[in-house]
């Protein structure tokens, strides 16, 4: 047993005494390393208490009281989340909407990048060319792509419905009318897949080439390699963009303070634009607060959730 | 002697330290620098408001002004932070948010004691709208605003349709709107209201969507008046004389209305503000202003503003900064304002006289706009019915507006917003009051 350890198992000790005996066990140039490690660490670790958990366990306290800006908070003890739950038809319009943008976009952004992200794959002259156009749309700004979508959709002028009338089609009035205003910010969402296809792609290259090999000369079909061999190795990618995706998509906001202003009939009355308003123009800081935490613990247990299957649908190489 | 002359230097060189000291505090102590945030625009453009800065230290020179001049959002998050901290607050502020106004110092007292000053000199309705608060003066009013319906008089001309006149109605107004659409021109004849409950509801005489006391909204948003106002609403968009919602959000300009529309020539009437007609006077564009329309005998209603300096309850230098406030806001600033800006409009009627198109029709109709009882004089006293109760019964006019509905289901549509209403009215009443 090496020195200081015996005190240090004993019952009764506490944590710090079981770190200073680690410490005390260090050699000098361990000592070292560890204090550089720290020093390293040490600009995130300040961010992170200052713009992260600062914040949110001061949203946590904020959300017990009532609070106009102006005025001292005033603690109201759970009065925000009886009424949260029990009396506020707002807030079931923005959970709804928000619940049908995910699963409206989640999965199809899922499938989307994987195939094209497969297509930009191909090894085909101009393919860099490629990649960089279709990964554009994630790097602009979402303001910018909500007032140029604006323009795409709009009933009479716009492209989209100008292309479909020349194929006879009367188009929509997109995020004008009740039941295409939700689909028409999940069009956009999707329109930024690009994004997540230069993920797969990076995990569609990581993928070992002799597999294919393999199991080309044992006479397996395109449909059975991406199954047996591209999709399997793919998972903790998509896994990875699953998480990703599904945040995002929680969080959207943009669009519907740029274009829909949560309308028409709260179509797109998302849960961050309903929080956004009573925040800020409704002056209710504690409620605001109560419903930032409830998308915290709703994101929050989604991502468990998918963590937690991941065991059985996720495979690692090693 | 070497000892006795370094013991002479010494003192020498204390006393002229100790004199050095004392002017240095005498300097320190007479000049103040107060701290000034603001934002900058076309009617308040950077070297206008430094030009104010310049011509105030050269009156009083123990006083400077630090000023920051930053855009508009930038100060909004600037000041909601400042305020909520309860520390950082400038001396000197724009204090446009009611929420930020209880930090607002109380400057009754010195604005009816000043013999520099006194709230005569500013137009009556901005003021009492504007700047009293809880009784109490808390800021002086600047650059007033108010919503007009601008026509556009070379499109009436064209169709041959006589311009309206300040009594018209809200008939007139699709009846009008009617005669001007062409479709041929891609023109429409008038632009849609922006929401309910605004100057125009008012004029067709459904005035609040809640009662006085601030207790129910049933019989206010279902009312008879307001059920009205709505139906109106949905005559116009039925007319097919306006654009939709989707060309409004594509063709108009953000925050300000259809104006590029109306410049354009392609509204011939359009519901705007002083700033619209600046950049119509700069267009070349030949036009009108005329009051909303009005259902005769229904008092004559605007939906005005005026923005409202003031300084915070917890400045260091009051006194100082009374004497920046007064000369911002009173004659000598906003004349400098008036001069150089582009369409400042100050709340002072003595001052207004003195603009450079004063006799012009145009202008004369934006004075005559003024004039009219502020719909501000009811919603200063009670800050629930946008936030909360409009957003409540948002619904009935998205179907409306949608053509959803059809005109005898206005009345169900808006008895089912009183439930929501009175929801949000019952949310909102004890936390903000009225």
């Amino acid at each position: 047993m090496r020195r200081g350890t015996e005190g240090a198992q004993g019952p009764g000790d506490g944590g710090g005494n079981l770190m200073l005996s680690a410490w005390r066990n260090l050699t000098a140039q361990q000592r070292r390393d560890a204090k550089t490690g720290y020093l390293a660490l040490s600009p995130w670790m300040v961010g992170f208490v200052v713009f992260y958990a600062f914040p949110i366990i001061a949203t946590i306290y904020f959300s017990f009281n009532e609070w106009t800006l102006a005025e001292p908070p005033t603690w109201v003890g759970l009065d925000n989340y009886v009424r949260m739950f029990t009396r506020d038809p707002l807030f079931v319009s923005s959970l709804k909407a928000t619940t049908l943008f995910v699963i409206i976009s989640l999965p199809t952004k899922l499938v989307l990048g994987l195939m094209l992200a497969l297509l930009l794959n191909l090894k085909i002259p101009g393919m860099n060319a490629f990649r960089t156009i279709f990964f554009i749309p994630a790097v602009i700004s979402g303001v910018a792509v909500s007032l140029m979508w604006i323009w795409f959709l709009n009933p009479d002028t716009g492209v989209v419905n100008t292309l479909l009338s020349y194929f006879g089609i009367r188009g929509p009035l997109w995020f004008w009318d009740l039941h295409w205003a939700l689909p028409s910010v999940a069009i956009m969402s999707i329109w930024k897949v690009g994004g997540a296809a230069i993920i797969y792609l990076a995990g569609l290259q990581n993928i070992p080439a002799h597999l294919y090999e393999a199991a080309e000369i044992d006479g397996a079909s395109k449909w059975s390699r991406f199954w047996r061999i591209t999709l399997p190795l793919l998972t903790p990618t998509l896994f990875f963009q699953l998480i990703i995706e599904l945040i995002d998509a929680f969080k959207i906001f943009t669009e519907a303070y740029v274009i829909t202003h949560g309308g028409p009939l709260k179509a797109t009355y998302f849960f961050l634009y309903y929080f956004y308003e009573e925040a800020f123009r409704n002056a209710n800081m504690g409620y605001a607060s109560a419903l930032a935490l409830f998308l915290l613990v709703v994101i929050m247990g989604c991502t468990v959730f998918v963590v937690r299957t991941s065991k059985g649908w996720v495979y690692y190489e090693n | 002697m070497n000892n006795a002359f370094f013991k002479k230097a010494l003192t020498l060189a204390s006393l002229f330290v100790l004199l050095l000291c004392s002017m240095g505090g005498v300097a320190a102590q007479d000049t103040v620098t107060l701290t000034w945030w603001t934002t900058s625009g076309r009617d308040s453009p950077e070297p206008a408001i430094r030009n104010v800065i310049a011509a105030f230290e050269a009156e009083h020179p123990n006083i400077k002004v630090d000023v920051s001049i930053m855009a508009e959002g930038a100060y909004n998050d600037l000041m909601s932070t400042a305020i909520a901290a309860g520390e950082g607050v400038p001396d000197l502020a724009w204090y446009w948010s009611n929420n930020w106004l209880p930090q607002a110092l109380d400057i009754t007292d010195r604005l009816d004691n000043d013999p520099d000053i006194s709230r005569d000199i500013f137009h009556t309705e901005y003021f009492n709208n504007w700047v009293v608060w809880n009784d109490m003066v808390i800021a002086l009013p600047y650059d007033i605003g108010a919503n007009f319906v601008m026509y556009n008089k070379d499109v009436f001309d064209d169709e041959g349709v006589p311009y309206p006149t300040a009594d018209w109605t809200p008939e007139d107004y699709i009846e009008i709107a009617k005669a001007l659409r062409n479709e041929d021109k891609r023109r429409w004849g008038g632009d849609r209201p922006r929401g309910p409950f605004r100057a125009l509801w008012r004029n067709m005489g459904a005035t609040n969507p809640y009662s006085d006391d601030s207790t129910t909204v049933e019989g206010y948003i279902n009312g008879p008046e307001s059920v009205a106002a709505y139906t109106w609403l949905w005559d116009l968009v039925d007319s097919g004389a306006t654009p939709t919602p989707a060309d409004l959000e594509v063709l108009g300009t953000e925050g300000t209305g259809p104006v590029d529309l109306f410049i354009a020539g392609r509204l011939g009437m359009a519901t705007l503000n002083p700033g619209s007609m600046v950049s119509t006077l700069e267009a070349g564009v030949n036009f009108g202003v005329v009051p909303e329309p009005r259902v005769p005998g229904n008092e004559n209603w605007v939906h005005g503003w005026a923005l409202r300096a003031g300084i915070w309850k917890n400045s260091e230098h009051p006194d100082e900064a009374w004497e920046f406030l007064k000369f911002w806001n009173g004659p000598p600033g906003q004349r400098i304002l008036m001069e150089q800006g582009l369409g400042h409009f100050p709340p002072i009627p003595s001052l207004l006289a003195e603009y450079e198109d004063a006799d012009t029709d145009w202008f004369q109709g934006f004075l005559n706009v003024l004039d009219a009882t502020q719909t501000a004089s009811w919603r200063k006293d009670h800050p629930c019915w946008r936030g909360a109760v409009i957003r409540g019964v948002r619904d009935a006019w998205d179907l409306i507006m949608l053509g959803e509905i059809e005109r005898d289901e206005v009345q169900a549509t808006l008895d089912a917003m009183v439930e929501p209403g009175q929801a949000a009215l019952d949310e909102c009443v004890p936390r903000l009051g009225g």
